[in-house]
């Protein structure tokens, strides 16, 4: 990953510039695709609400941004217009007038950027201003300034379309990190109670992530979790195995166990998060196989929106359950000095959010890339964790599942239904028409 | 599904300690740290005597503007009067200050960290520095430098300094991952030798030499910002002396805490005999304690909720965002014998999802050991953008004073208006090379308890003092203390009586009157 950014540095430093007479549009379009998304990787993990499920939400948008800046110029291409809850047409190219395609895509991701992670610090701040600047010279270069000129007011009318359209979905406004000021508990003993010491985390997180207007799938009910075991207490009950084997697999965690766990891991404001270890991936295999903009970012768009409905499904089941962490229920029946590899999440533990992002993710990757389609993930590799490699997506899903049993996060049956409700919600992204 | 309702924000009202009362007086300090993303942290002032009148000067970094040194010309127990010196040590671009007794002269010298070159100022006496990078062979970090510390090792006649660098201030579009090295100076007759590394290095803002299990041996705490490392943690290395340092491990006990670390402060609030230690950060701030202070393994519990600490958002002024934490230090402002906590407070520049009405802490401990907010009542709610800081007593009147440095606008200064107790003040001093007694710990006994508190040099956020080391008695007549010395050796129990300043060697303590 350090290796590819120092080659994209230089790029947009213009340090391997192309010489002006051979403008390569498509390879231009790739710069600025891959350069602002790497960017991203960094905002979302360096903007303070950006929990997971709010994560998805941007890479979501950000993706359907960044298919509908080259599908406005592309004839094949077929919008997500339509096909999205709530999308209406875009503004479209002027009929006859020439458009420069990476200036367009340029446009719409910077103000992508702006809209999406304003925000994030001012070293991020900074960050977006030096990409703005730099990715400016670059594709600008050699242009005449009547086509920049229209270029980006077409980009920044195609992320304006995407803004407006996000301002309706209910998850625009984020306060206090996403934890509610008053949460009213349940006080059954199957019932989720706060697993951290941190103040702020004292209640859970979005509770009414649930409602937010789903983007692919028609309802956030579209795909309801299987319901899980009955709560017991009981020795030999269903429910009690389950948190017993979270227990064993804990004491018995061999090393690559436990770097399963850290790898799939991807803390908020730590890591790029779980969906954008997602995103990762994608933009790796693009640049492994020299993927075109155009379907890199088709494949971006139809990702964002199967992680992003996947944690709205997710949220919804996960506030019909309100169920107990293994942390709690472990202490409380089994052993009160257990403690968890991974810091639990604050919020109800059924389904796995990890899980159904994965298995949307899963299924959408199917869908644009194939089976059994190999892939190596550097995605932490800044971070020190090794390379993974992964023979199919439906791997690498079932791995991140596994992940949170390791981590002491989920209970066995919260991994393998999570990831079945992630195939069901990730078949309606995966079911999103982006060639005509 | 039965329902309780949960009450965010519990109240902390238990046993009432005594609130003092602040007055702002800068006495007539206008400096401010300045500039924008460069000096987005740092702003630690150095407070010491380098008139020679045993008053506190301050030294105030002035970020993008040039440093400041204004003598205290306060009379005892008055209205704070300051005066600007011309001391040397106007430089730009420093981000903090850390007062030491490099060479061992008597007179304290000056450490300033910098955005570029890191400045050792060798003090020539009457508040004048002259720059000795040159003069004890210091290859000073060049880089982005934000935390400092300073012990003494075993045997050695020359401090071993330890710098904390920040990120890579060339790297403009993807800075995350860009910590810069941390480095450990070692010396000897009156002379620095090659740094050794620190890595990994972490982007460090805050550093402390702390003994922090009593073994007699200290290891160098380092509090890291999680902004901008990758595959990063909160930090403890081993020194032994003449061994090139090595971390503490997961192996050894370690745990893996990520935090925006940005201040340490430490002191004994358990009275379990090792250091506690606060850590600032952004929305919840830890208190550490070790779990098993017999058992020597560096295995810490977090109790900031259970003592009332957190400080995780503002308490008075409407906005409910989650507070940004920065310079934090343990004092017993209302003289009852208890350890109180100051933090300073201030939004990273304007991010949105924090305060930007962030009142600085003022936590009082009660008898319970809980501590509660009086920030607002003793008058120190300032929602200016707070960086450095410190707790000293300006006019020697035995009441502890504030200080909060600002990014952008002037210091502030509250002074006590009385002291709500009893109190004595201490200083240590050594022949040799380490005449400030660094690494020493100062015993006070109150009944069957013994709190020890270490002399130490580093820690808070890029800011430090060395000076009288204050102890509040609540009505008590006087106060044994003892000291342990560098190298471990116990001076006796003596009893001070209130009211007085006391200047301590291994042989003998004697009175001095202000």
């Amino acid at each position: 990953m350090a290796c590819l950014r120092a080659v994209l540095i230089g790029l947009i430093l213009g340090v391997t510039a192309l010489p002006a007479h051979a403008r390569d549009g498509a390879a231009l379009r790739g710069e600025v695709l891959f350069g602002w998304y790497d960017l991203v990787l960094e905002l979302v993990r360096h903007t303070p609400t950006y929990s997971p499920p709010v994560a998805a939400r941007a890479f979501a948008y950000v993706g359907v941004i960044s298919h509908e800046a080259q599908a406005a110029l592309d004839p094949r291409a077929r919008t997500l217009a339509g096909q999205l809850n709530g999308l209406t047409a875009f503004p479209e190219a002027k009929a006859g007038a020439a458009f420069d395609g990476a200036v367009v895509l340029d446009a719409a991701l910077g103000a992508a950027m702006a809209g999406f992670f304003g925000n994030t610090g001012p070293t991020g701040q900074r960050a977006m201003q030096a990409m703005g600047d730099a990715m400016a010279l670059r594709v600008e270069d050699g242009l005449d300034p009547e086509v920049v000129a229209r270029s980006r007011a077409l980009g920044l009318a195609i992320a304006a379309h995407v803004a407006d359209w996000a301002e309706t979905d209910g998850g625009a406004v984020v306060e206090n990190m996403g934890f509610p000021h008053d949460y009213s508990f349940g006080e059954d003993p199957d019932d989720w109670q706060p697993t951290s010491t941190i103040a702020l985390q004292q209640a859970p997180l979005l509770p009414d992530w649930g409602k937010v207007r789903p983007f692919a799938m028609p309802a956030a009910t579209a795909c309801p979790v299987a319901p899980h075991p009955a709560f017991s207490k009981e020795q030999g009950s269903d429910f009690h195995a389950n948190a017993l084997a979270v227990y064993h697999a804990s004491k018995a965690l061999t090393p690559e166990q436990e770097e399963i766990a850290r790898f799939w891991s991807d803390d908020p404001m730590l890591s790029p998060t779980p969906p954008g270890h997602w995103v990762s991936i994608v933009l790796q295999i693009a640049r492994r196989d020299g993927l075109s903009a155009d379907r890199t970012a088709g494949a971006l768009a139809v990702l964002g929106v199967a992680v992003a409905d996947g944690f709205i499904g997710c949220w919804h089941e996960k506030y019909v359950y309100n169920l107990v962490r293994p942390v709690t229920y472990i202490k409380r029946y089994i052993d009160p000095e257990w403690e968890t590899l991974l810091i639990t999440p604050p919020f109800p533990e059924y389904p796995s959010g990890h899980s159904v992002q994965s298995g949307a993710a899963e299924a959408a990757l199917t869908a644009v890339f194939g089976e059994d389609f190999a892939f190596d993930d550097a995605t932490h590799e800044d971070d020190g964790l090794a390379v993974r490699h992964f023979a199919s997506f439906r791997e690498a899903a079932e791995e991140a599942a596994v992940s949170r049993l390791y981590g002491g996060i989920h209970y066995p049956f919260a991994n393998a239904n999570g990831l079945e409700q992630g195939r069901c919600i990730g078949a309606f992204a995966a079911g999103l028409r982006l060639e005509k | 599904m039965k329902l309780w309702v949960l009450a965010l924000l519990p109240s902390a009202a238990l046993a009432e300690p005594a609130v003092p009362v602040f007055l702002a007086d800068t006495g007539g300090i206008s400096a401010a740290y300045e500039g924008d993303y460069y000096f987005m942290v740092g702003g630690g002032p150095a407070v010491f005597d380098c008139s020679g009148d045993r008053k506190p000067d301050l030294y105030v970094p002035g970020g993008a503007a040039a440093g400041s040194l204004w003598v205290n010309e306060s009379p005892v127990g008055g209205a704070f009067a300051f005066g600007r010196a011309t001391s040397g040590a106007e430089l730009a671009d420093v981000t903090g200050a850390y007062p030491l007794d490099i060479d061992g002269d008597g007179v304290l010298d000056l450490v300033l960290l910098r955005l570029g070159q890191t400045q050792l100022m060798r003090g020539l006496g009457g508040c004048r520095f002259e720059a000795a990078n040159d003069l004890w062979r210091f290859k000073a970090p060049e880089d982005w430098t934000t935390a400092f510390a300073a012990t003494f090792e075993s045997g050695a006649d020359w401090p071993t300094l330890a710098f904390g660098a920040y990120i890579d201030r060339e790297a403009s579009t993807f800075p995350w991952g860009t910590c810069t090295e941390n480095l450990l100076y070692r010396g000897a007759a009156g002379r620095f030798d090659e740094a050794l590394p620190l890595a990994p290095s972490y982007c460090a803002l805050s550093m402390l030499f702390t003994d922090w299990n009593g073994s007699g041996l200290p290891s160098l705490r380092v509090s890291n910002d999680r902004e901008y490392y990758k595959g990063g943690q909160e930090q403890m290395w081993h020194l032994e002396p003449g061994a090139p340092p090595r971390l503490w491990t997961e192996d050894e006990g370690w745990a893996r805490l990520r935090i925006w670390g940005m201040g340490i402060a430490s002191a004994d609030v358990t009275g379990d005999g090792v250091p506690d230690y606060f850590l600032t950060s952004m929305a919840d701030n830890k208190l550490q304690v070790l779990k098993d202070p017999a058992a020597g393994v560096p295995i810490y519990l977090d109790v900031a909720g259970k003592r009332g600490v957190t400080a995780h958002r503002p308490y008075v002024g409407g906005d409910v965002r989650p507070s940004t934490a920065w310079h934090a230090e343990f004092g017993d402002v209302n003289n009852d014998g208890l350890a109180d906590l100051y933090v300073v407070k201030g939004n990273v520049a304007e991010m949105p999802d924090f305060a930007w009405l962030d009142p600085n802490n003022l936590l009082l401990q009660g008898a319970d050991g809980a501590f509660q907010e009086v920030g607002d009542r003793a008058g120190v709610a300032s929602m200016k953008v707070g960086r450095g800081g410190a707790v000293a007593d300006f006019n020697l009147d035995g009441a502890l004073d504030l200080v909060a440095v600002n990014r952008w606008e002037a210091v502030e200064i509250w002074r006590q208006e009385a002291a709500l107790g009893s109190f004595v003040q201490v200083a240590l001093h050594l022949p040799g090379a380490n005449r400030d007694a660094i690494g020493a710990v100062l015993e006070v006994r109150r009944g069957d308890r013994v709190e020890r508190r270490e002399v130490t040099v580093g820690g808070g956020h890029a800011g430090g003092q060395l000076g009288w080391r204050h102890i509040g008695l609540a009505d008590a007549q006087a106060v044994d203390v003892r000291v342990i010395w560098p190298g471990g050796v116990a001076g006796d129990w003596l009893t001070l009586e209130a009211g007085g300043f006391y200047d301590v060697t291994p042989e003998a303590a004697t009175e001095w009157r202000p």
